[in-house]
């Protein structure tokens, strides 16, 4: 699961969680890999972000290296910007561990690389 | 009246309404009339059905000239065609009645041309068709039985009996309800029935070999008495039903919505209606005090006569397991089920069946549909596009420049897009974990019609508008029931192979569902399409069933649309028919 992923998840599909985000993660294997790096295609994606979530995560893995925590100003023009944010964004990718709803605990497992996300009836 | 009596400008009024006459029948039939070149067949031009004229009135009038072979009053029309053995007759019927006799509506006069042909009209063969599933043993009791059982019912005298309007009823082992066309079986009644109809062992060497009937009605009619057309209620009774008719022979009519059949039953015969006839065709008797029969050599009409029968059934203890689901209240029944225990349906007749079935399922799908690449490729440079049931990913990842991450329910799918490289998580389509407001595009194909009830799909729609930002857009594909459309068959139909025959379910079912024949028309809307899984030769020696059965909800032709007129927010902005599916475009606002 890429972060990006990660930064439009909730758990508010359970009965009773009201926010449900950002989900917590607790990460037992973490691989990187490699994507083409499309400058305009991270641009356009950056004000869709929600930045501090997405600046977490990549903290909680130990990845955040020199990701600044907040977006810069004129981010489009900054090659080296966009680059570290398309790398967090889309090539740290969590192959094991759980999401946590973070009102419940309730856990989400990540299995090779796919967190599942299905409810059981009672949860609904 | 001779027409030679009529004065002139009577007669003149009379051709001038002939004329008309002519160009209504053509119009209305398709047969081309004559005033005055004879032929055998009749036509009263000015009243026929709908006019109130009946087979009876008619044989009254005509009959007397010579042998009719066919009488052919058409529903909804305003004309009658008599057919005569001979050209003599219908001049002599039509010297008599033209103009002069008052059948017509208000007792106004008949107006008589001659026709060049009989109408081509479906209800012209109707003698000459079987009904499915009736079967009829004449003289299955003797003259002295047929005497016996006349005997245990004496209605001349009898107090034990119910006048119905149309006929009285005496009923041995469970009372017949006729208003509800069921039986109470909680309530046997003291009276089984009689020893003398302990005839089975005749029936032996027939299909109809181990029917032991455990409840009888006997009815007994008079001249002019019916019984209105009915189906015996499904759940009331097993197949087959059985009618013994006594003392003198009536006409029987049995429909379905094509097809009416008239059935003549002879005193002493056996009528067995099974299968179809019994599940699906009404059977009824017209309150009339003649009827008609066709022989060899045309069409005879006798007089009615009192006839007893004698209907044998045994009560149904369980649902009914017809085939015949139109008129099957069982099969209605476990349809209203569906509302309450639509989870439990999709778990076992969805979920659980892509589980099985996924390998197979990936090797078939991989061409993805133009309109849907077409939508996805809408989407500019930068978009999160997500895939609602994304299967085995096949539109995951054709447009390079956007974001796109796929769910779905079966873990097994998603394994499959997993080793493809494409984003994914597990997630019912009913609830979607990602945030409101959050994604610049979804699709979801092929999805929303497994689910079971209409307030299902109504969320999954909502949950879909729930995720898109406002101005965000989503492509919604469900399978039709219609499979055909401007003459065109879908490629689901045009695949059809002719050896295909319904394939048993693999597993038992949770509902009462019919099964569908794959490639063919949709018959019903909610039903279970079998899926014949291929396996490797090495699985292949497992004892596991090849064949699942997925449930599918089939739509009409608006009633997507409807779905998602009535989300909040939401706009329709396109919506099409693509190969056999109804496909809509919405825009949140
Ligand atoms: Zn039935």
């Amino acid at each position: 699961m890429k972060l990006l992923t990660h930064n439009m998840l909730t758990s508010k599909c359970i009965k009773g969680v009201s926010v449900g985000y950002p989900l917590k993660i607790n990460a037992s294997d973490v691989k990187e890999t490699e994507i083409d790096f499309n400058p305009e295609f991270v641009s356009k994606m950056i004000p869709k972000l929600d930045w501090p979530v997405l600046y977490e995560a990549a903290d909680s893995l130990g990845k955040v290296g020199d990701l600044p925590k907040n977006i810069i100003e004129n981010f489009e023009n900054d090659e080296d910007f966009l680059k570290k944010v398309h790398h967090i964004m889309l090539e740290v990718e969590i192959v094991n561990g759980n999401l946590i709803c973070p009102e419940t605990g309730r856990k989400f497992p990540i299995n090779n690389g796919i967190p599942n996300m299905l409810l059981n009836e009672d949860e609904i | 009246m001779d027409q030679s009596n009529l004065s002139n400008q009577k007669l003149k009024k009379i051709e001038k309404k002939l004329r008309k006459l002519q160009h209504i029948v053509l119009k209305e039939t398709g047969v081309e009339c004559s005033i005055n070149k004879p032929t055998n067949i009749l036509v009263i031009a000015n009243a026929g059905l709908i006019n109130g004229l009946t087979e009876e009135t008619v044989l009254e009038h005509f009959s007397i000239y010579g042998t009719i072979e066919t009488i052919l009053l058409i529903p909804g029309k305003s004309c009658c065609f008599i057919r005569y053995s001979d050209e003599l007759s219908a001049i002599k019927a039509s010297e008599n009645h033209n103009g002069t006799l008052n059948i017509a509506q208000n007792s106004k006069p008949i107006y008589l041309l001659y026709a060049t042909s009989l109408p081509n009209n479906e209800d012209d063969a109707i003698n000459e068709e079987t009904v499915p599933g009736l079967v009829i043993f004449e003289d299955f009791i003797t003259l002295e039985e047929e005497q016996k059982l006349l005997d245990l019912c004496d209605f001349e005298s009898n107090s034990d009996v119910s006048h119905m309007k149309n006929r009285q009823v005496k009923h041995f082992g469970y009372e017949f309800n006729y208003n509800t066309n069921n039986v109470d079986k909680n309530q046997p009644l003291t009276e089984g029935i009689p020893e003398e109809c302990n005839f089975w062992n005749r029936l032996d060497n027939t299909a109809f070999k181990s029917f032991i009937p455990d409840q009888l009605t006997v009815n007994h009619y008079l001249p002019g008495q019916g019984i209105p057309q009915h189906v015996d209620t499904h759940s009331a009774f097993e197949d087959p039903i059985m009618t013994l008719s006594l003392r003198n022979p009536i006409v029987m009519e049995f429909k379905n919505s094509y097809k009416h059949v008239s059935v003549l039953l002879k005193p002493r015969s056996l009528a067995v209606m099974s299968g179809e006839c019994r599940y699906n065709w009404t059977h009824g008797i017209t309150p009339r005090k003649c009827d008609m029969v066709h022989t060899k050599t045309g069409d005879v009409s006798f007089q009615r006569d009192t006839r007893v029968s004698y209907t044998f059934r045994k009560v149904l203890r369980k649902p009914c397991e017809c085939m015949f689901k139109t008129n099957c209240d069982s099969f209605k029944e476990s349809i209203e089920k569906l509302r309450s225990n639509a989870p439990e349906l999709e778990k076992e007749h969805v979920h659980k069946v892509y589980e099985k079935i996924a390998g197979h399922f990936d090797s078939t799908r991989h061409k993805p549909w133009p309109n849907v690449v077409e939508f996805l490729e809408s989407f500019e440079t930068g978009s999160i596009v997500v895939d609602v049931g994304c299967g085995n990913g096949k539109y995951l990842g054709l447009n390079k420049g956007v974001f796109n991450v796929g769910c779905d329910a079966s873990l097994n799918l998603l394994d499959i897009c997993n080793k493809k490289g494409l984003e994914i998580f597990a997630a019912n389509c009913l609830k979607i974990p990602i945030k409101d407001n959050c994604v610049d595009g979804a699709i979801s194909i092929a999805v929303i019609h497994h689910l079971a009830n209409d307030e299902r799909r109504f969320s999954a729609l909502e949950e879909i508008a729930r995720i898109l930002k406002p101005g965000g857009r989503a492509l919604v594909y469900v399978w039709a029931k219609e499979q055909e459309k401007d003459q065109e068959k879908s490629s689901y139909l045009k695949q059809y192979r002719n050896n295909k025959t319904p394939q048993a379910a693999g597993e038992a079912s949770v509902s009462n569902l019919p099964i569908h024949v794959n490639r063919t028309q949709f018959e019903y809307e909610d039903l279970l399409v079998p899926w014949k899984l291929k396996r490797s030769n090495e699985s292949n020696k497992s004892n596991e069933p090849n064949t699942f059965l997925r449930f599918y909800h089939v739509f009409h032709e608006d009633e997507l649309k409807e779905l998602c007129e009535d989300i909040e927010n939401i706009e329709v902005i396109k919506y099409y028919y693509d190969q056999g599916n109804w496909c809509s475009i919405i825009r949140k606002y």
